[in-house]
This record gives structure tokens, sequence and C-alpha cells, in this order.
């Protein structure tokens, strides 16, 4: 029975560095790991979970006639209830025996390769998903805005910084209906200001103004992870977690504030602060974060208002000294700031994260069938192919459940040399 | 029964010719640091107000302009920073992106155009874990050096340096998740311990 001992045999090994997986998810530096670390993970079945809101306060307020006059009738709070489920998705991680073999101790080669492709995926794996933070709900990863060859000139925002060299991608047409087909993502440059995407084989069919989607996504309008741009969203129209925005226009809009494509500027910053104040009390922004783009956290630098940045950073120690009383942390006029370079390239979001959750079927692990972890790979003949296989799954969604305790300035410029 | 509303102060007059000398004088003559109490620091704020009770029960909505304190946490010393008014863009640009329209009203969110710049916040005087910091003579001489040591230190190296860090955060992940995954597997990956007399 070889086939059967070898697989038996490589999940042994893998299983030393079973009990971390979780672990090296779990590290407070990308916006789905905030969101974990200061919101709510809430388990949940196959059902969709509820979140009751309430949408309107409830009595009727007002003076009257003491002297025998009419008091009037009273009202109640109104609820409605915002639904999620969770979505799945996976990892996949293929290691050749070559890998095993290529050391010079059997026993360490094994664990070498494990860990070396344990720890690649999942930094990966997490990638992968913070990216999908960054998305409007549907998947998309970026926008094409015109075609050269194989090589794809992406619109920005996001430009090229969704996707990674090796990912398979889908592309489909701009109203999401369409697929086009799929193809293999053989380079990509998110830093410099030309932004392109290069695939294996362009998809029949493929023009200006289609949208790429990660793997995994089929048929029209697809659904994926609830990101920022679909909670921290000021539509009125569409839905959201099951609810119609235009029933409650006021209720589940975040408060906006459109720079018009013109520079990052302290005024429009304390603009969607002061919308977050005027709505929910004076002294509520204090739970909030900056969650931006390294080019707008550039920007704000360029302004010159802020100092603290210099002493963590610029510094190279040498002002060590003048950090014992401060804090040190960059601020956006007293928020502040997390930036990601997978965040939108235009945006200010102010979150609150405590009103921020996940609703988790399955934590992130590895995809078990049986206690097997590791999986061999077959030949075209039908016997074993000399590699094997294991995968990283999590079932989750992302959830909010007050899209009023934050805002956001969006169409701003990005500073020169993007 | 006597509530505090507000506590407001005011810093020395030293303490702020300390940070004057510092980081020098505007086209105005006014400082371009200075020290203000985050209760006495009131800013412009318009719009339609949602007023909440202690339980955060929704008391009235008004639509008005309000003089409102500018920076949290209020019971705290701020540092700010003197902005020229072209940063505000022009008069015009100001009231375009800043009028909000409320029941048919327009209101100036942030207030009057800063025609002489405006002050805005460059750090919060509190310790690494948000602590209150009192504005001594000590504190005041590490914001002043950090202010000198801030005019002193180009910005022209800023994008690469945050690019940088992200780089750096990458490698850090590595090392850790690494680290982390040695310690799941036996001290020494389960080789032998054998002690060398000679080496002792």
């Amino acid at each position: 029975m070889p086939a059967q001992s070898n697989s038996q045999s490589v999940a042994l090994q893998l299983e030393k560095v079973r009990d971390k997986i979780p672990l090296l998810y779990e590290r407070d530096d990308i916006l789905l790991t905030l969101i974990q670390q200061r919101g709510d993970v809430e388990k949940v079945s196959s059902r969709n979970m509820r979140l009751p809101l309430q949408i309107n306060p409830g009595g009727k307020a007002g003076s009257y006639n003491a002297d025998g006059g009419d008091l009037g009738r009273g009202a109640g709070s109104s609820y409605d209830v915002a639904q999620i489920s969770p979505m799945f998705f996976k990892f996949a991680v293929e290691i050749t025996k070559l890998v095993e073999y290529a050391t010079n101790s059997r026993e360490q080669a094994i664990e070498n390769a494990a860990k070396r492709e344990v720890a690649n995926g999942m930094k990966q794996f997490r990638a992968f998903l913070d990216k999908l933070m960054q998305t409007g709900g549907n998947g998309v990863l970026g926008t094409i805005s015109s075609i050269a060859g194989s090589t794809f000139t992406m619109t920005t925002p996001p430009g090229a910084a969704l996707v990674y060299v090796g990912q398979t991608v889908q592309v489909y047409d701009a109203t999401l209906t369409t697929n086009r087909g799929t193809a293999n993502v053989t380079a990509a440059d998110p830093i410099s200001s030309s932004q392109t995407i290069t695939v294996d084989a362009v998809p029949g069919g493929t023009v200006a103004n289609d949208v790429i989607v990660h793997d995994g996504l089929s048929g029209a309008s697809p659904t994926s992870l609830f990101g920022i741009k679909y909670h921290q969203n000021s539509a009125t129209t569409g839905t959201w977690l099951n609810l119609n925005r235009a029933t409650y226009p006021v209720q589940l809009q975040t408060p906006r504030v459109n720079a018009g494509n013109a520079a990052l500027t302290p005024g429009s910053v304390r603009l969607a602060l002061n919308k977050v104040r005027k709505a929910l009390g004076i002294n509520q922004v204090g739970k909030l974060i900056a969650y931006t783009s390294v080019e707008q956290e550039h920007a704000w630098e360029n302004l010159g208002i802020t100092i603290s940045q210099i002493v963590k950073e610029g510094a190279g120690g040498r002002a060590s000294d003048l950090d014992l009383l401060f804090t040190g942390q960059k601020t956006m006029s007293g928020v502040p700031i997390r930036s990601s370079i997978n965040a939108d390239q235009t945006r200010v979001d102010f979150l609150d994260l405590s009103h921020w959750g996940r609703a988790v079927m399955k934590d992130i692990d590895y995809f078990e069938v049986g206690g097997q972890t590791v999986f061999p790979i077959y030949g075209t003949s039908g016997g074993l192919a000399a590699a094997y296989i294991f995968y990283f799954d999590t079932g989750f969604q992302v959830f909010s459940d007050s899209p009023r305790s934050g805002s956001f300035v969006d169409a701003l410029a990005r500073p020169s040399g993007y | 029964m006597i509530t505090v509303l507000r506590e407001t102060h005011h810093a020395p007059a030293s303490v702020q010719e300390r940070l004057a000398r510092a980081g020098g004088r505007n086209r105005f003559g006014e400082p371009n640091f200075r020290v203000v109490w985050g209760w006495s620091r009131l800013g412009w704020i318009g719009g339609r107000w949602t007023d909440h009770d202690a339980d955060g029960n929704t008391l009235r909505e008004r639509i008005e302009l309000r003089l409102e304190p500018k920076y949290l946490p209020f019971d705290r010393w701020h540092i700010e920073r003197w902005c020229p008014p072209e940063m505000y863009g022009t008069p015009r640009e100001w009231y375009q992106r800043t009028l909000e329209i409320e029941d048919g009203r327009n209101v100036a969110a942030l207030g009057p155009y800063p025609s002489r710049g405006e002050y805005e916040l460059a750090f919060t005087l509190q310790g690494p874990r948000g602590e209150f910091v009192q504005l001594t003579p000590t504190v005041v001489e590490h914001c002043a050096r950090l202010i000198e040591f801030a005019r002193g230190t180009p910005r022209r190296n800023a994008r690469a340096a945050l690019y940088e860090r992200e780089a750096r955060a990458e490698r850090d992940y590595d090392a850790w998740a690494f680290d982390l995954l040695d310690d799941a597997v036996p001290a020494l990956h389960g080789a032998p311990f054998v002690t060398v007399p000679a080496l002792l």
C-alpha cells in the first residue's frame, strides 16, 4: 500500500505546525485582524446571522398644558434586521517531492519545506483576504482602462494593488453580468504610476472597462467579502446586509466628503470627523482610526502639520530621547492613522471598529478530511504524482452594525510621484 | 451641587514664548506653534446636529453653527501648528467644499474662511497609554526640541521611508512566522543533545 503510507507520512510531518496556524493569521497588522481584535466575532451556522438594528428612536416629546391639556399619544422605537451569511475562501499550496528531497537531512527537509510553505501560504492568504476587505462586496479587484497585448492598464483606484503574481482571476464585463473567462496574473505593478497587470492569456472578448474579480465567483452580480466600500457607503440605492438602502436612506448612509480630485487638506479631514460628531455626539470620535493608503499618509505628511512621525521613523534613533513623554503615534487631526498598501489610494476612511465584527462559521485552518490535511496529487496515468497539496480555508463574513458611526473622504488626488 | 461643564485653561506666556522661539513666527507675526487646552480650543462646526441624552437616546435635531471643542481628548494639552490660508484653497473653493445644505438652508460646515490661516493639531501631550501629561517646564523643553528637530528634518524622502516601513513590516512578519513555526517543533528539531566535555 505505498500510496497510502506516503500520504499519511507527509501528513504527520505537517501536524507539527498545525496548532500555530490561527496565530499566523491573527496578527494585528491588517484591517481584517484589526476588526477581529477590536470588533466582535460571532460563531454562526449555515443560517443567516441576524443583526437587530434600532432604526428610529421612539417616544413623542413636547410641551403640554398641565391645566387639563391633552398629553397626546406615544410611539415606540422602530427596528429592522440586517442579515449576513459567511463566504468560504481557500488557499491551495502544492509542494513537489523535489522540495522535500533537496536538503541534507530528511527529517529537517520535510519540516523546513512545510514550514516555509505554511508561512508563505498563510501570508499570501492573509494578503488576499485583506485585499478583499478593500472592495465593495462584489469581488472586483480592479477595472481595466486599456489593453495592450496581454497587459492591462488598470484604473486607479485601486489600480493593480489588489492582485498578486500567480493569482487566478476572472474577467467580467463592466455590469458584472458576463463572465469572459479566467487568466493567471504573471506580473503586477501596483507601485509605479503605470499600474499594470500582465496575464498569461487574455480571455476572449475582454475590452476596456471590464473588471477583474477573484477566482471562485460565478454568475451575474457575484457576492464576495463585504469590505470597506460595502459598509462605508453613501449610496441610497441597492442593498446593505439584505436591507434596502432606499428604505433607510439616512440611517444606512455613511457620511461622505467628496474631495473632488483635490489634495488632502485639514479641512476635508475635519469635515469628515465633524460629520461623525454631529451625528453621534461631540465626543464620539475617540474610538476612530483613520484607515488610508500609504499615498494619502504621504499626502498628510506633505502638509507638514504632524511632527510625531519624525520621532518614530525619520530620526534613525537620534530623537528617541524626545519620545519619552509622548506616544509618537502618527495622527490625522488627532485620529490615529493606520495605513495599508492595499487601501484605496484616493480615500481616507474613519472607522469605529467597535461597531465592526466577523460572523465566522469556520476559523482559518487547514482544510481537513477525516483528520487528513495533506493530500496526494495524481498523475494523468492515475498513479501518484510526485507532489502533494494542502489547503487553508475559512468561512466568514464581515459586518458593521452602525454605518453612520464612521465617515470617509474620497476622490482625493494622489500626491505627485504616484 | 455645582457641575463643571467645561474646564478651561490657558498656557503660561513663558510656554508660548519658548515654543515661538523654537518654531518661529508666521507672516502675521504670530507663532507657528502654540499650546492649547482641549476644552479651551473651540472651532466652528455647522450642519445638522443630533443631540442625545446620557443614555444615547436622540433628543432633538438642530441645523445650526456651533462652537465646539476642536480636539479630543478635551482634558489634554495640544500642540498646534499654524497653517497658511492657501492650504485651505481660495474662499470660493472653501465655501464650495464646506457648504452643507440642510432643509434648504446653507450652512458653512467649518465656519468662515480662515483668511489669516488656522492652527491645526500637530500632536497631543499624553503618555504612551494616553495618560495625562502636565505642561511642566521639562515637557515644554521637550516640545521645543521636538519642533526644532522637525524643522531640520527634510521631508523629501518621506515616500521611500513609508514604503521601507511597509517592507520592514513584511520582513518582520516573515521572521515572526518562522519563529512561531519553530516553536511548534521539538527543541533542536528533535536532534539528540550530546554533552561534549572538551567544550565545557
